[in-house]
Order: structure tokens, then sequence, then C-alpha cells
């Protein structure tokens, strides 16, 4: 058997193995079992013990290049605090796409509770630049930096900012981000005022957020797509009401996406394994070969 | 019918991108280069209507004495470009000293306090107590001290110091790997969202219209 030939896979069936395995269960989902952990939990319980007197900070610290990670911890997380009557304040620090995403996210969620009055339930600040200035602002005063909503209604003109003076009237930090700006809602804003933080991050950033949730910076974490989907699957368990909205034909959420990323994933172990085997067979073809020679 | 023909060009542009993984093409070339000015036009534009109306020109327009001191970061905006003009190019300078001294001092605190002690800290743990169980706490204590050794050069990594050195490296790499587990699971991600787009958005929006 030639093994040389074995190796040299063309990578173009890699591609189009991993694009069958992907697309297959978009089009027919599996439905695969989901298992929750204690970094989703303990977020998960932390909006659960909130209520119509708390307001919960939910900052859209992503863009559209990490949306179909991101999109699904937002929504989930928008739909949970509205479900309990929990009042959102809205904004977006992350320059490209931060705000739109935000936009998109309540222009979905905000017609499932006919019930929210904008202003009183939840506000849309809308976005602004420099990040950690502007963390540390919202700590002195949200109207230091955000003069008016996202449609340009002064801040005192908001019942719900009339509240939300600044930190000490978030019960919880919410951040859906990728790269960085997740580690500075727990660096500068858990660590200077105290209040308590929860992060989505994109599961590429997520071995590094871990720290923050060990060393206690945290309280919860949903590491990329497989978070998303434990948090909706807690959600469904608890509000079996939202579960028609998760089980949509069409409609994309993350426990849909985690069937093709198993499929996906056992793709790429039987390669790793495969290829390992191979080079196995190899090295042990070519010890055999040097004892003969000797 | 905007809609449609936008689903159509995200699909088009899609299929462009895609298409590097056959090989480099002028498809491939000409959504990258349209990613990338759309993404600095939008860049501006957002920085534009959220950051400096609100805060600037909406301010100094309805209450100019009121809100004087806001010419100071206007002005140090406005000098940063004073780089292109070669005989004072050396005044933007004034405003990079401001910008950078303003962001190491939010920096210091902040890695310092908010990273390095914290953290630190939650690494200095009783073998026995704490969050943790004990086995916890003492694969902790073995990671870091064996990591720490392995990135100690002033000895050589012999005998003791490389075995440990060595179980420093196991670490390390366990630490990769997870690090590469998540890559994957992250980028297999955005080709989920873009299947999806292509085979579900596009032919739900496309049926609306027929």
């Amino acid at each position: 058997m030639n093994l040389e030939r074995l190796v040299q896979v063309d990578r173009r069936i890699v591609y189009l193995l991993i694009a069958l395995g992907t697309l297959i269960p978009i089009l027919k989902p599996i439905g695969f079992a989901v298992s929750t952990t204690p970094p989703v939990e303990n977020f998960f319980a932390k909006v659960e013990s909130l209520g119509g007197d708390d307001a919960v900070l939910v900052s859209f610290d992503y863009g559209p290049t990490t949306a179909p990670e991101c999109d699904p911890m937002a929504e989930a997380v928008l739909r949970h605090c509205f479900t309990r009557g929990i009042k959102v304040v809205v904004v977006a620090l992350f320059p490209l796409g931060g705000v739109t995403m935000a936009g998109e996210a309540l222009e979905k969620i905000v017609p499932q509770y006919p019930d929210l009055v904008e202003g009183e339930d939840y506000v849309f600040l809308g976005y602004k630049d420099g990040a950690q200035a502007t963390m540390k602002q919202m700590g002195v005063a949200f109207s230091g930096v955000f003069p008016s909503d996202q449609e340009g209604t002064p801040l005192d003109e908001l019942p719900l900012m009339t509240q939300v003076l600044n930190y000490a009237n978030i019960a919880l930090v919410v951040s859906i981000a990728t790269n960085v700006i997740g580690e500075w809602w727990a660096n500068l804003v858990n660590a200077q005022f105290g209040t308590p933080v929860a992060v989505g991050c994109t599961a590429v950033s997520a071995p590094k957020y871990y720290a923050f949730l060990d060393s206690g910076q945290m309280l919860g974490l949903l590491g990329g797509l497989k978070g998303a989907s434990e948090y909706e699957q807690l959600l469904i368990d608890r509000y079996p009401a939202l579960e028609p909205i998760y089980s949509k034909a069409g409609e994309y959420n993350a426990m849909k996406g985690m069937d093709a990323q198993t499929v996906d994933h056992a793709i790429i172990m039987l390669f790793i394994l495969y290829g390992n085997g191979v080079y196995f067979l190899i090295r042990r073809r070519e010890k055999r070969e040097a004892r003969l020679e000797q | 019918m905007s809609e449609l023909l936008g689903v159509w060009l995200g699909a088009f542009l899609t299929l462009c991108i895609f298409s590097f993984l056959y090989k480099d093409n002028p498809f491939f070339r000409f959504a990258e280069s349209l990613f990338a000015g759309v993404s600095l036009g939008y860049y501006i534009g957002i920085v534009s209507t959220n950051t400096l109306v609100p805060n600037m020109i909406r301010p100094l327009t309805a209450d100019f004495s009121g809100n004087a001191h806001l010419l100071i970061p206007l002005l140090l905006g406005l000098n940063l470009y004073t780089r292109y003009i070669p005989r004072i190019a050396w005044m933007a300078r004034l405003s990079l000293a401001v910008y950078i001294a303003y962001y190491v001092g939010i920096f210091m605190v902040q890695k310092l306090q908010g990273e390095v002690v914290p953290q630190v800290g939650k690494t200095i743990l009783h073998p026995i107590g704490g969050n943790f169980t004990p086995v916890d706490n003492l694969i902790m204590m073995v990671g870091v001290l064996s990591v720490l050794i392995y990135f100690y050069f002033s000895i050589e990594h012999k005998r003791a110091v490389g075995v440990v050195s060595r179980v420093g490296i196991w670490f390390l790499m366990l630490g990769f790997g997870a690090a590469f587990g998540y890559t994957v699971m992250g980028r297999i991600s955005l080709l989920i969202g873009r299947m999806n787009y292509l085979f579900i958005d596009v032919v739900q929006i496309t049926s609306q219209y027929l």
C-alpha cells in the first residue's frame, strides 16, 4: 500500500465534507441534546434572581463578523430579561457594527413582547467611541457620555434613565463580546465599581475569559455557540412558552447551530485520527525498513 | 425589492469570499477590498453620528458658553491633523501625548487592580480549601508552578528542573489544545452562519418576492 498517497488528501475534499457536514444539519436539524455547564447556569441563575425593580445593562460589543455566535446569546439574554420584566439598558461599544447588531436584536425581540414601552422598560442608548473612557464615565453618570438615546431623545426625558443614573443602579452588566471588550467590563467596571459582570464571548476568546471567571471577576460565561445553546436550553426549560420561537422552522438559533457544529467536529476528529493513524503506519514501516537494512 | 437585492448581493459577496478556498482570484480580492472600504466608511459614519454630533456638535451649538470645555478635546483632535503639514508636524505629538497619557493611566490601574492582583490572588490557593476541590487545587498549583519553571531561563533545565519544566510543557500543550478546540468551534460557527444565510435566509426572502 502506498502510504504516502494516503497522507496527501486534497484539502478541497476536507472543505467539501465540512460543507456537507454543515449544510445537511441546517436543512434537516438533528436535535442533539444540549447539556448545561456551571458557567452558563450561574449566568442564567443571576438573571433569574432579578425582577421588575432591577435594571440590566446589555452591551453589544461585537459586530456582524461574529454574529452567528453572538446573536443567539444577545437574543436569549434579552428574551430572558423581558420575560422576567427586568428593565434593560442597551449600549454598544464595538465600533464595527455593535450599534447595528443591537438595533437588529431589539427590532427582532421587542415585537415578541407587545407590552414593552420604550423609555420605560428598555432604552437603547446607541454607540459611543472610546470603550474604556465610556465605561469609566458611565460609572459617574450615564448622561455624561450618553446625552441622548439612539433616536436623539434626551436622557432626562426617558423615565427609565431618571432612575438608572450610573452603575449603582445596575444589577448586572451583560457584555456580548468579541475580542477584549468583555474583559474590560471585568477588569475595569467590576474591579473599580463592583458591578456584577457576566459575559457571552466568541469561542476564540473563551479560554482567556475563563481566567476572569475562575477569579470571580465574572459571575458567568457563555463561551461561543455552545454557551449560547446552553442558555437557550435553560431558557426553554424554565419558560416552555418560549419553545415555539426556538423550534420555528427556518429560524437560526444556537441549538440548531450546534447540530452542524457537532457533525463538523466529528468530521475534524476523524481526519485527525486518520492523519495520525497514517503517520504512525509510516513511522512503523520506516523503523522496520531501518531494522532490515541493519 | 431593495431587501431582495441586498440578500442577493450578500450571497454573491459570500460566494466571492468562499471562492478563495479553491484559489486566489479577482472575485475574492474585490470582495475583500469592498469589505475593508465599507468597514472604514461605516466606522467614520457611526463615530460622526453617535459620538461627534451628540457629544460635541449638538452641545456646542445649543449652549456654546456652557459647553466651552468641549473645545479642548475638539482642538486636540484637530491638532492631530497637523502631522500632514511638515513645518508644524511636531504639534500633533502634543495631542498624542495627552491621548497616550490618558489611556496609560486607565490601563495601568485596570491591568494591575483588575487583572494582575485578583488573578494572582486566586492562584494562591489553600491546598485543601477554597472554591475548588483539593484535586483541582493540586492541579492548579502544579500547573502554575511547572509553567513558571518552564519560563524561568536563569537555570539550565536539567535534572529536577528539567522534569518540572517538561510537566510545564504538558500543561501548556493542554492549554493550547483547549484554545485550538475553541478556535475551531468559533470558525465553524461562522461557517454555519454563512451557510444558514445562503440556504435559509436567501431562499426565504427570495420566495417572498416570487
